[in-house]
């Protein structure tokens, strides 16, 4: 029971970060905030007994990735006066939540007709670096071996694109 | 022995041939012309490769390794031809446009090449996750080419545009994956094919939500009706070549998958018959009115793109789920790439540098200095317009002839009024090359690949015309 309710309040602190990301002014606030998404999503992968999974996005998401963005926030040195104008939010949010509504009910009905989740321990090792491994490697292999690619992509993007050029070549 | 090596070999190829160029490129062990030559062996290997395996049936390679999550089909195996002729063409109408627009890098070729690699992958994937990667692996690409022209202002707001709204639609794609997940615990075509076969469509609503969402990302990466409006700023920023590429190839891949994922079962198809018929005609119809009011000839064009997408929904409408060949689809698809590649090769060594020559105006009088390039565009504009005897004509023919036989007659009747529509704007590109004085020489730095490369699909548009197929 209480493991359940833990996990209602992972869900709504998650959610509530999310929002913030958004919501705040400052991209500082923003990191910060989108910060507590990601450790309340690492606990609701415990809760799930995803051991790994709860590792990883502990140590990458909330850890290196976050870090990351922090850091290049503070590099930019961004200041209240650097932060655009932004006129006629509060419409743009109501615009927003008009639209979104009928695919949110139409969700949250979808949602409701899943098969129920448990919150105990599930035992036989599940979610340990050995059984997720024997599954990747396994069952999803290729989806494994192309997002390699996908990243290798990514690292040419952003070589092609910050990288230095020599003019006129 | 079996052939799971064969039927990958394309794929491979492409792949090794990217990490190839990419390597080269970080050395600088590859001047640019060469660069571009080496991606056009790349393509010309790869499409011998997939056009010799003449195997017939549908094959699931390396099926144990694999889990199942690919399969190789006819209807694959000539997407893929026509992905690989896109990006052949498009390496060589390259090669010419940065004699002129000097701000190509090795790592074009090398970026083309993965683009197409994710492209191939997405045909064949038979599996929900397979296809998220390889979707990606081909955007992401995309993106880069897009916004490769860093000087330039468009070009930036034309990336920016593309990658959040891309953004956007992956994720609606991997929500729509996790919905299907969860209502059948796998993410395979066939599960998803056998679950609608023994209980239908709506009994799941969690495959219905899903289904929802993947095909609101595919039909946002076609630039169907309600989400078409990126298109025409995407297009009129990113670099010519890119924007061919762009305009045919993606436009392939994603109707591959598309097909191949509304064609699982009969029931499927039929649940979202009504709606993409609706759509099918909005988008038409949208694309002229935005077409018909453009001024510069790559939004003219990309708008048109709009217009054919709206063709294609109509042969999705029109076949038949239970003996599903696609060879309508892929027809037309042929027949569009081949005249748009065409027009962007042609306007690859026409703009002149930096793209100054845009507007319709400033093709005034080319048929007088040009006689043979403004031939060329004039076949690819009457092609696209769908006047006999070119590829574009019999294209139309089929899909019009197989929505008569489906019983869409309204379908059909709406799709000619629209390409009459249509022939205002192609035609109007037509009257300022021939009736009017050149005011310019049309001089460009003559290389003769991208010229060479109009030759050839001018040929291929009638060419592919007299290929005769079976609806």
């Amino acid at each position: 029971m209480f493991a359940e309710w833990l996990y209602f309040g992972l869900a709504a602190l998650s959610v509530l970060g999310a929002i913030g990301l958004i919501l705040f002014r400052h991209p500082m606030n923003g990191a910060m905030s989108f910060v507590v998404t990601l450790i309340s999503l690492a606990g609701m992968y415990a809760l799930l007994s995803a051991k790994l999974m709860f590792a990883v996005q502990l140590i990458v998401y909330a850890g290196a990735i976050m870090s990351l963005i922090v850091f290049i926030i503070m590099f930019l040195n961004i200041q209240e006066s650097d932060l655009p104008e932004e006129k006629g939010r509060g419409l743009y949010l109501v615009g927003g939540v008009v639209v979104i509504a009928p695919i949110a009910m139409f969700l949250y009905k979808i949602v409701r007709t899943l098969p129920g989740g448990d919150t105990a321990i599930v035992g036989n090792g599940f979610g340990e670096v050995r059984n997720v491994g024997m599954i990747l490697f396994k069952s999803w292999l290729l989806p494994f071996e192309i997002i390699s690619v996908l990243l290798l992509v990514a690292l040419i993007g952003a070589v092609v694109v910050a990288g230095k050029r020599e003019v006129g070549k | 022995m079996n052939h799971d090596f064969l039927l990958l070999l394309p794929v491979i190829i492409v792949g090794a041939g990217a990490v190839l160029l990419m390597l080269r490129a970080a050395f600088g062990k590859l001047a640019l012309d060469s660069a571009s030559v080496v991606c056009m062996c790349i393509f010309g290997l790869a499409f011998a490769a997939q056009a010799c395996s003449a195997l017939a049936g549908p094959e699931v390679p390396f099926k144990a390794a694999f889990n199942g999550m690919l399969m190789v089909t006819d209807f694959t195996r000539v997407a893929g031809l026509i992905i690989l002729g896109c990006g052949f063409f498009t390496a060589m109408s390259s090669r010419s446009y940065f004699k002129e627009n000097r701000f190509g890098l090795e790592e074009y070729y090398s970026l083309i090449t993965f683009a197409a690699f994710g492209m191939l992958l997405l045909t064949m994937s038979h599996e929900l996750m397979t296809a998220f990667i390889s979707l990606e692996i081909m955007s992401l690409s995309i993106y880069i080419l897009v916004g490769f022209n860093r000087r330039c202002v468009t070009c930036a707001e034309a990336v920016l545009k593309y990658l959040m709204l891309g953004a956007f639609t992956g994720g609606f794609f991997a929500m729509g994956t996790a919905l299907i997940y969860g209502g059948l615990k796998s993410t395979k075509f066939e599960v998803i094919a056998s679950a609608v076969a023994t209980h239908g469509f709506l009994h799941t609503p969690a495959l219905v939500g899903g289904a929802f969402f993947i095909i609101f990302a595919f039909l946002f990466k076609v630039a169907a009706f309600p989400f078409h409006a990126w298109v025409v700023d995407v297009y009129d920023g990113s670099s010519i070549p890119v924007t061919g590429f762009m305009a045919t190839a993606l436009k392939t891949a994603v109707f591959a998958i598309f097909a191949n994922f509304l064609m699982l079962d009969p029931g499927l198809k039929g649940a979202w018959v009504t709606y993409l018929f609706y759509i099918s005609i909005l988008t038409m119809f949208g694309g002229n009115l935005i077409a018909i009011g453009q001024g510069s000839i790559k939004r003219m064009l990309a708008a048109s793109g709009i217009v054919h997408t709206g063709y294609l929904l109509i042969a999705l409408v029109a076949v038949s789920a239970d003996r599903f060949t696609g060879s309508v689809i892929l027809y037309y698809l042929a027949a569009y790439s081949v005249s748009t590649l065409g027009i962007f090769a042609a306007l690859s060594y026409l703009s002149g540098a930096g793209e100054v020559r845009s507007q319709f105006e400033d093709f005034k009088g080319l048929a007088r200095t040009r006689p043979y390039s403004a031939a060329a565009i004039t076949i690819f504009l009457l092609s696209m317009a769908g006047i006999p005897p070119t590829a574009g004509f019999m294209g139309k023919f089929y899909v019009i002839t197989s929505a008569i036989q489906a019983g869409q007659v309204t379908l059909a009747v709406l799709g000619i009024v629209s390409s009459i529509l249509s022939m205002w704007y192609y035609l109007r590109l037509i009257i300022n090359m021939y009736f009017h004085d050149a005011h310019e020489s049309f001089e460009s730095e003559c290389t003769v690949f991208a010229p060479a490369c109009t030759l050839i699909l001018a040929v291929a548009v009638f060419a592919i015309s007299l290929y005769p197929i079976t609806l």
